[in-house]
């Protein structure tokens, strides 16, 4: 019996409930829950009955499928990215309310 | 090759422009002039050839995929354009050096230059798709020539640039469903297809959609506003692109097509009706104008109204007029431009109404203009007398029942009354009816023009003369152009026909003509005055501002601040496509049994785990309580990744774990210390989504994972990888050699996100660091001074609180710069590699900003920055070293010393440096930075990170 589905409905829950909120933060805590469960969907899809590292070729019957793994790298070190970018937006103005505009002091008008 | 080199000679000119009007200011006109005649010489011989009836053809393949080529090809036609192109060019160029301020004009003469190259390569294009893009040279080029020309010219060359435009759409649509009806992208054989004769719908509806491109440039009702709205830009750009190229775009294209459509009664009707229509309408505009030039311009109008009614008629003996008409045009009427603009050089006006009688102190500009507007009005014996002759009878031959040829004459010989009259008003205007006297004007001396000015605007009027008088010299070239788009050809052109129906209605013309003339005193202030309630800029005006009402009214559909609307409809469409997904291949298929084995008891322990993270993150109030259900959450997600057998990924998921968590930590600092959003949260929408997706995920990650064998692509890499790429680390050597376009894809992810966070902080003033004062949650307050006196302690002296990490440090750090090495090192084989190198560095990086007692950033200015870029070019680089194998991105391996190095790991170092720099810019422009500009003064110790920290866990 598989337990990943289980996994990715209780993190792809979780990030759907917060990335819905008013507050910036909290929708950056549920992108990177939200990212969890996409990783690890991924990883499923290389079939997760077969768990030995892909390093060489020994043990290449049982081996993990490779592909999806780098995928899910490339995906984490993205997350990250815009992860960062997105806290540097949350801390302007000392609120991350997303339904006020924060006070940045920025003159729209000319 | 003739052609292809004056193509080439063209695009040269444009380059060349610029250091030549560094040298010659306005004078590089002449050059520019010397250059378009030696050009028009140059093709000399290519045209004797193409008179003799061969055709000068070059061609190169240029996307073979779609197997559209670079064709070109003279022609009949293409040459007498070219001609057109080049000599009017050289004159008006000529013209430019004495007539435009003196300067540099640098814009005037490139967009000019770039303008002549689209206009040649439009007429030599043997290609639909190089049509297409001469054409939206010719419409950019002229935008830009409007635009260049001031205030007024701003608004003038947007309305030009959307009608053209709109000219530009209906060709792209016209010229794909030639290309799909056809199956060539060829002009030639495109045109020469059968599919013409077969299907007459499709016929129809490209021949319709010619004609409005066709009508857009050459401004033929209801397009003809941008012409007298385009008078904004300098007199020389009207001369030559209102007079002799860009409306004459139009007219080539619809005598090109007429090939194909010359005989679809749609084509006819449109263009005959349209034609003539406008012809009357603008000579009436024309009639009521003060302003010389726009009289001018709507007098084109009119004159390209009735070269499109010939076109329309479609007969040989039509074309042939037609063609004619184009050249005896192109000379009067680029000349007529020019004596305008020598008319306010002179006088410093151009309206009629207060222009002095001019004749007595300009006789040359008198006679010039008499002869202009005498050829105009199709008077003996300039050449426009022979053309507008030949336009008039050929109307006669107007396809459809037999009233339709009569009718056609009929009201273009009512056009051409008008046209009598205006051009009498021109000569009269500003000649010889002007009511002030000659001291008025705003210019000390009024005098006859030079002749740097002079000369060049006679040249093309006057040669009207002599070609009407030899009018067979032109016999070949328009026989040529005539045979080239039809079956017919061989009217000799005469200057004399005898006594014909449209002789006759000259004659009646001349009369009905001088009538309105002498009447003029009685009809200027009925006709000089708005003759219709709306102009038809105010038009288009409206019609922008209705488009821009519906643009802003939908766009306020979908418009927030809160991302909330925008997410909520992608996951709500998320769900019902996973879940409307899952059930159907559950209720509709065999489903293939599940692989045996496909859990672990260690997943369950993690799921556990992982559930109640994810429930503390979603209930948590506190800001650092989500935080630190967050990090165990990732750590629960690490441990379930290396347990499905994947280190490289579960190392990379710790330390970018170990990073956000650090990160999140710095920005929290300026942010209220619960999150306090409580309105929002109760709402329950949220909740029944987050349920139904989460639901609809697992559902789908259920269903459709793990019921198949290895699959192929898995196989191949385990069975060939390491062979192929001599790397063990199957993931890593994916990574940077196999998949090494994606990874160069997230490396420019990675750093733009730390050039936009640089760019966004820097640009967005913060109001808090102008007052000097620290924000009031930065501060700690009395009350929330800690209780605990070793907290106390700690924050009052960050120093040796700090010691024990700082010792700490000097250990630590050595040793993650070894680790990062040797991990760099390995990950070809082992489970490391760029990315988790850097990210071990980042610790470093981390550790050293964490240990500091007070706020400082830990890299010089300009170092991320410097790192993002010098990996991102790294990579690319290392990406053009495999052009010399054979492809972008192609490792190289080779042995230095024994030890087997490959270029991906030069790739590597680029996404080493690029990681690093990315997490640089987040520690110093959301840590370090950040409070160093909030210092509360000279000699108060800026408020560092720990006693934040330590103050913001107190509230919590």
């Amino acid at each position: 019996m598989s337990v990943l589905p289980l996994t990715v409905a209780v993190l792809v829950a979780g990030g759907t409930y917060l990335m819905l909120q008013a507050g910036l933060v909290r929708i950056i805590f549920g992108i990177t829950l939200l990212s969890h469960g996409a990783n690890l969907m991924l990883l499923a899809a290389g079939v997760s009955a077969w768990r030995t590292e892909p390093l060489g070729t020994e043990g290449a019957s049982r081996s993990a499928d490779p592909l999806p793994m780098a995928f899910v790298l490339t995906a984490i070190v993205i997350t990250l990215a815009v992860t960062v970018l997105m806290l540097a937006l949350a801390r302007i103005g000392g609120d991350d309310d997303t339904y006020q505009m924060p006070d940045t002091g920025e003159d729209h008008h000319g | 090759m003739t052609v292809l080199l004056l193509l080439v000679a063209l695009a040269a000119v444009p380059v060349l422009v610029v250091p030549m009007t560094l040298a010659l200011g306005r004078r590089t006109g002449w050059v520019l002039a010397a250059v378009f005649l030696g050009l028009a010489a140059a093709l000399v011989p290519a045209g004797r050839d193409v008179l003799r009836g061969e055709e000068v053809t070059w061609s190169r393949a240029w996307v073979p995929q779609l197997d559209v080529d670079l064709a070109l090809r003279l022609d009949g036609l293409g040459l007498v354009f070219v001609m057109i192109a080049l000599v009017i060019g050289a004159a008006v160029l000529a013209y430019s050096a004495a007539y435009l301020s003196p300067g540099r004009q640098l814009g005037f003469y490139l967009w000019m230059t770039v303008f002549a190259l689209g206009m040649v390569g439009l007429v030599l294009a043997d290609d639909l798709v190089l049509v297409f893009l001469c054409w939206e040279i010719t419409s950019l080029a002229s935008f830009l020539l409007i635009a260049r020309s001031g205030s007024g010219g701003e608004a003038a060359s947007t309305r030009t640039l959307l009608i053209t435009f709109v000219g530009g759409l209906t060709l792209l649509v016209a010229v794909v469903l030639m290309i799909v009806a056809t199956g060539t992208t060829s002009l030639s054989e495109a045109l020469a297809s059968p599919v013409w004769q077969e299907n007459g719908a499709l016929t129809t509806t490209v021949a319709l959609l010619v004609a409005v491109s066709g009508f857009t440039k050459a401004a033929q009702f209801p397009f003809h506003p941008w012409l007298p709205d385009a008078m904004a830009a300098a007199t020389p750009v009207s001369a030559y692109l209102h007079a002799a190229a860009v409306v004459k775009a139009g007219i080539y294209l619809m005598l090109r097509f007429s090939e194909a459509f010359s005989s679809v009664p749609a084509w006819n009707a449109l263009l005959i009706t349209t034609g003539l229509f406008t012809a009357a309408m603008a000579a009436l505009f024309a009639l009521g104008q003060t302003d010389l030039k726009r009289l001018m311009a709507y007098s084109t109008v009119s004159q390209l109204g009735l070269i499109t009614a010939a076109i329309g008629v479609g007969t040989p003996k039509a074309l042939t007029a037609a063609v004619l008409h184009t050249i005896a045009h192109a000379l009067f009427k680029s000349g007529l431009f020019m004596m305008v603009g020598i008319v306010d050089h002179q006088t410093g006006t151009r309206d009629v109404r207060r222009l002095p009688p001019l004749w007595r102190v300009m006789p040359w500009s008198f006679a010039t203009v008499i002869a202009g507007a005498g050829a105009m009005a199709g008077l003996p014996p300039l050449l426009g007398f022979v053309s507008k002759e030949m336009v008039l009878g050929s109307m006669l031959d107007a396809p459809g029942p037999a009233w339709t040829g009569p009718v056609a004459f009929a009201a273009a010989a009512a056009g051409a009354v008008l046209t009598f009259a205006y051009c009498a008003k021109i000569v009269l205007g500003a000649f010889v009816d002007g009511e002030r006297e000659l001291e008025d004007c705003s210019v000390p001396e009024v005098r006859e023009a030079g002749p740097a000015l002079l000369v060049p605007a006679m040249l093309p009027i006057w040669a009207g003369l002599p070609l009407a008088l030899a009018v067979w010299v032109l016999d070949p070239p328009v026989d040529r152009a005539v045979s080239a788009i039809s079956d017919g050809g061989g009217y000799a052109l005469h200057l004399w026909h005898g006594i014909t129906p449209e002789l006759l209605a000259t004659a009646v013309v001349v009369l009905g003509g001088t009538l309105v003339v002498s009447r003029r005193r009685w009809l200027r202030p009925r006709l000089e005055r708005d003759l219709l309630p709306r102009s038809g800029v105010q038009l288009i005006e409206q019609a922008v501002r209705g488009a821009t009402r519906g643009g802003s009214w939908l766009a306020r559909l979908v418009t927030a601040d809160h991302p909330g609307r925008h997410v909520g409809p992608i996951l709500v469409v998320l769900t019902l496509l996973l879940g409307a997904g899952t059930l159907a291949v559950t209720l509709g298929t065999d489903v293939p049994a599940a692989q045996p084995d496909l859990g672990r008891p260690i997943d369950a322990a993690l799921l556990v785990l992982v559930a109640l993270g994810v429930a503390g993150v979603c209930l948590a109030q506190s800001r650092i309580a989500a935080t630190v259900y967050l990090g165990g959450v990732g750590i629960a997600v690490t441990v379930q990744l290396f347990a499905l057998g994947a280190p490289d990924v579960g190392l990379t998921q710790l330390m970018v774990e170990v990073l956000t968590v650090t990160v999140i930590m710095l920005v929290l600092r300026g942010l209220p210390a619960g999150f306090g959003h409580r309105r929002h949260s109760r709402r329950p929408g949220p909740v029944v989504l987050a349920l139904l997706l989460g639901a609809a995920a697992g559902g789908a990650t259920w269903l459709l994972t793990g019921r198949r064998e290895q699959s192929g692509p898995a196989r191949y890499f385990i069975d060939e990888g390491t062979e192929v790429t001599g790397g063990d680390n199957l993931v890593n050597v994916i990574l940077v050699e196999f998949r090494a376009l994606d990874t160069l894809g997230e490396l420019a992810v990675l750093g733009l996100a730390g050039v936009a966070i640089v760019a966004v902080l820097a640009t967005v003033p913060d109001r808090r660091s102008e007052d000097g004062a620290a924000p009031a949650e930065l501060r700690p307050s009395p009350d929330a001074a800690p209780q605990d006196p070793q907290a106390a302690r700690a924050l009052a002296d960050p120093a040796s609180n700090l010691r024990a990490m700082q010792l700490l440090l000097r250990l630590l750090t050595p040793g993650l710069v070894l680790l990062s090495a040797l991990i760099f090192w390995r990950g070809h084989n082992e489970p490391g590699g760029g990315f988790i190198a850097a990210l071990v560095a980042s610790a470093a990086v981390a550790l050293v900003y964490l240990a500091r007692p007070e706020d400082r950033p830990v890299a010089r200015p300009g170092l991320h920055l410097g790192l993002i870029a010098g990996g991102v070019l790294t990579a690319l680089g290392t990406g053009l070293i495999g052009y010399a194998h054979s492809s972008f991105l192609e490792p190289l391996h080779g042995y230095v010393g024994g030890v087997h190095v490959s270029t991906s790991m030069l790739f590597d170092v680029g996404v080493y440096a690029a990681v690093l720099g990315l997490v640089m810019v987040a520690f110093d422009r959301l840590g370090a930075a950040a409070v160093e500009h909030r210092t509360t003064g000279p000699g108060t110790p800026a408020p560092s990170h720990a006693e934040h920290a330590s103050a913001q866990e107190e509230r919590a």
